[in-house]
């Protein structure tokens, strides 16, 4: 079945074309969205809900890029969405504990080993998940799609609807901040 | 920078290199659906709620209350402050408003 088939019998709410979409697409959404969120069930509930807003709004898939690039934009903009939740929380709750509520102190996540790593550069990659969790949401969107999903600067620039240029740019700052944050995290 | 840290931090970022793809758990697909089905559910309730006929009667039956009292009161109202813009009106006709000083003082002889 190709995409336009597919995306044909989805509009119509094939069960069996969405069984095949969600097969073929789920690793890529999983795999890009731990790397935003750092976090398994995060990851797992957030590709979840990818898919039903594909399943929803297929509707207003015109064909103007392909299905990958229109899935990872959804996946992007769901994990930033995520990420400013969390972080909205995050300070409600610390307000919360100098208000004198203790019981709703925000703890701060557990290390994070990325299931892919490879064995021997587990150690290093904690300290760099941490430090791409602190970078800004487009730097970060464009260094996760870059080192964690290997897309080329052309992929990312479609998906961010900018220049490859201005990837390059991006990545180039994203690399300079991470090397400010592990200096100051391996010092 | 020394040479050690910068090495260090060489070796962060290149932690990243040779990546495998995260996959997620064993029947996603089923879980996918059974979620979508708990929230159409979700949404059955509430619908099937929303259109019951007590419901949808005690709502018409709102709507028309609110609309009789915006009705009342804007006719009450009206009514009450209809005299004041009779007598502006009729002031205005038999040009018995004072007129301002500035207009004598501007007035041409």
């Amino acid at each position: 079945m190709n995409e336009s088939e597919l995306v044909a019998l989805l509009k119509i709410k094939d069960r069996q074309a969405f069984k095949e979409l969600v097969e073929t697409w789920q690793d890529m959404v999983y795999n890009t969205s731990i790397g935003f969120l750092q976090n398994e069930e995060d990851a797992e509930d957030i590709s979840q809900e990818v898919f039903i807003k594909v399943y929803q709004s297929i509707y207003s898939f015109k064909g103007q890029s392909k299905l990958s690039t229109w899935i990872y934009r959804i996946t992007v903009s769901k994990c930033l969405d995520h990420l400013r939740k969390k972080k909205r929380k995050k300070r409600f709750a610390f307000m919360q504990g100098l208000y004198g509520n203790g019981d709703n102190l925000a703890i701060d996540p557990p290390d994070f080993i990325h299931p892919g790593v490879k064995t021997e550069s587990k150690e290093k990659s904690i300290a760099l998940f941490k430090a791409i969790d602190k970078l800004p949401p487009n730097q970060k969107a464009a260094f996760v799609l870059n080192k964690v999903e290997e897309l080329s600067y052309r992929e990312i620039s479609e998906i961010m609807d900018s220049s490859e240029s201005a990837v390059d740019s991006l990545l180039q700052r994203a690399k300079k901040n991470l090397q400010i944050l592990l200096k100051d995290a391996l010092a | 920078m020394d040479r050690h840290s910068h090495k260090k931090i060489e070796e962060a970022l290149q932690s990243l290199d040779g990546i495998a793809k995260a996959t997620p758990r064993p029947f996603f697909f089923t879980r996918l659906e059974a979620r979508m089905q708990r929230e159409k559910s979700k949404w059955d309730i509430i619908s099937s709620f929303v259109s019951r006929p007590a419901i949808v009667f005690a709502g018409i039956c709102l709507v028309i209350i609110i609309n009789v009292a915006v009705i009342l009161s804007s006719s009450s109202f009206s009514n009450s402050s209809s005299q004041p813009n009779n007598e502006i009106s009729a002031a205005d006709e038999y040009n018995s408003v004072t007129a301002p000083m500035y207009e004598y003082v501007n007035a041409t002889p």
